[in-house]
């Protein structure tokens, strides 16, 4: 009888720990959104784009991260954010100061999501209720926005599961989702949707640049025949004609899952393509770049950018007019730590890997933002915090 | 204390359904090397699966028919979903699929870098995945959905030798 009283005793205090977990909402309560996503305004002003839990707010720094402004909110109201591990809320701010947030929910338990947006004309005082970006309800994922540096015009793209649903329905296969885009049109809205391609793995983040005024570039995990889930890229050739599929390189990884790990794209100004990514291909394991001298030739050969026991993930690339930067995020049995590489001369070659931050928790996906010609590191950390920090020139 | 009186307060405190259907334990770190330690000489199945990994949902099932076929297999589910998911939610998949009574863990630390480093560092975090470890502690590693007919075959080798 008295060993039953310690067990008894055992699970009363086991759930009073679970109930204590349940009111703090910790991760392994309910799975939270955990991100934050910078963009540079015009004047310098840090932007930061914050899910955390069921909400999304906007913060702004003047002194590149030092401090910040108190949130203002974009979403009113509690909110089923999508808390996927290649999911976040992204923010563009225009040439004239105008801030655009996106975001997605889970409309419901099988990850059909539902993308939003909201904008600012007032410096960020205050955000538009959050409206779809489109009005199709089947399912929208991992949208991103981008501003196209030529008109200030935004650009919006996601993976949208509406001619999958059309599909099934007809009682025909549909593998994956389609990649989708809609231009900003006027200051309301954005204008119509429009399917680039179908058939893109369907869970994982998409990379945006611009190769041209009104031509942006889109990179994604595509679905190749035989379910192989390899990158490709898609220049647009106008504004509303996405060009041809460009695969970035045959890994043949065949998988029937969604890695949740999706690429990252630079145009450098000499037109040069720069894309690093995850796979797991039997032949190719862990984090890879490759290059393109421009938007009609192939990818080069990928190189390798770290062993893959030491859990290589999430690549960022980006271009600041002079340098070309790459970071992304290793293990190194303690730490999460994030590597960095640059290359002066179009990624041709680049310096040695150099760990410029590290955790040892949970963390974001590491990302660059530029202003000015200058680069930095933008992370996100359970421990730390939110960090800027700038990648001081190597020799 | 009478038996009907302890039912009464199991009941009163809500507990009762709870000690079977029990919530999976929370994987944090230095759970693998317990788990590994608990089932040390003993020939042993561990697969990792996630609420959030579509092709696992479907999978699972296999499993449970297979336990049933082969009673002799010690098997251990480990939902390994990046993101944490709530037990509850764990513990209801698998007692659907007819896995309710099966050892089963759940990732509850964000940092599953940590986690699954201590699982296998080559792991990327790819589900399903399955670990055969032998009475040795021998690791044969089925990524991807199992071929179950490469793990009858593991577990008579096990149960010749």
């Amino acid at each position: 009888m008295r060993l039953f009283f310690t067990f008894l005793a055992t699970l009363m205090l086991a759930g009073t720990a679970a109930a204590q977990h349940h009111n703090h909402g910790k991760p392994s309560a309910a799975p939270e959104a955990f991100t934050a996503t910078p963009a540079f305004g015009p004047d310098g002003t840090l932007w930061l784009v914050r899910a955390t839990a069921d909400k999304i707010a906007v913060v702004k720094s003047t002194d590149l991260g030092k401090t910040f402004s108190e949130p203002v909110a974009v979403t009113p109201e509690p909110m089923n954010l999508d808390w996927g591990p290649d999911a976040r809320a992204r923010i563009a701010v225009d040439p004239k100061g105008g801030v655009i947030v996106t975001f997605a929910i889970f409309q419901d338990k099988n990850f059909n999501g539902r993308a939003f947006f909201a904008r600012s004309k007032d410096n960020g005082a205050s955000f538009t209720p959050p409206r779809p970006i489109t009005a199709d309800k089947t399912s929208q994922r991992f949208e991103t926005v981008a501003v196209d540096p030529s008109s200030g015009r935004f650009f919006a793209t996601w993976l949208d599961k509406r001619n999958g649903a059309k599909a099934r329905a007809a009682g025909k296969p549909y593998p994956g989702a389609a990649l989708a885009f809609a231009w900003e049109d006027g200051d309301a809205d954005f204008g119509k949707t429009e399917i680039a391609l179908d058939n893109t793995c369907e869970c994982c983040r998409l990379g945006v640049a611009f190769a041209g005024p009104g031509r942006p570039a889109v990179v994604f995990r595509n679905i190749f025949p035989g379910s192989v889930r390899d990158h490709a890229v898609v220049t647009f050739k106008d504004a509303t004609t996405p060009g041809p599929l460009r695969r970035v390189s045959a890994d043949d990884w065949k998988i029937e899952a969604c890695p949740h790990h999706g690429p990252t794209i630079a145009i450098a100004p000499d037109g040069s393509y720069h894309v690093a990514w995850f796979t797991d291909a039997p032949s190719r394991k862990g984090l890879f770049y490759a290059r393109a001298d421009n938007g009609n030739v192939p990818f080069g050969a990928p190189r390798a950018l770290s062993s893959p026991n030491r859990q290589p993930a999430r690549p960022y690339l980006l271009s600041d007019g002079q340098a070309l930067h790459l970071v992304w995020k290793e293990f190194d049995g303690t730490k999460s730590v994030v590597r960095w590489q640059v290359s002066r001369d179009s990624g041709r070659q680049w310096t040695d890997a150099r760990t410029i931050a590290e955790t040892a928790d949970a963390s974001d996906h590491p990302l660059l933002v530029a202003h000015g010609g200058h680069a930095y590191l933008s992370w996100l950390t359970k421990v730390e915090g939110y960090r800027l920090i700038p990648l001081e020139n190597q020799p | 204390m009478s038996k009907a009186a302890i039912l009464a307060l199991l009941l009163a405190l809500g507990l009762v359904g709870n000690v079977h259907a029990a919530d999976p334990q929370p994987f944090e770190r230095g759970s693998w090397s317990k788990l590994m330690a608990a089932h040390e000489g003993q020939p042993t199945i561990v697969h990792l699966w996630g609420l959030t990994c579509a092709p696992c949902l479907t999978e699972l099932p296999h499993w449970a028919n297979l336990q049933k076929e082969r009673p002799d297999m010690r098997l251990v589910l480990l939902a390994a979903d990046p993101v944490p998911q709530p037990p509850v939610r764990v513990e209801e998949m698998l007692t659907r699929t007819g896995l309710g009574k099966t050892e089963s863990w759940s990732f509850a630390d964000r940092f599953n870098e940590r986690l699954r480093y201590e699982i296998d560092p080559s792991w990327s975090g790819e589900l399903p995945r399955t670990l055969m470890i032998d009475r040795e502690g021998k690791v044969t590693t089925l990524p991807g959905v199992a071929d179950l007919a490469e793990v009858r075959t593991w577990l008579d080798r096990q149960r010749k030798r």
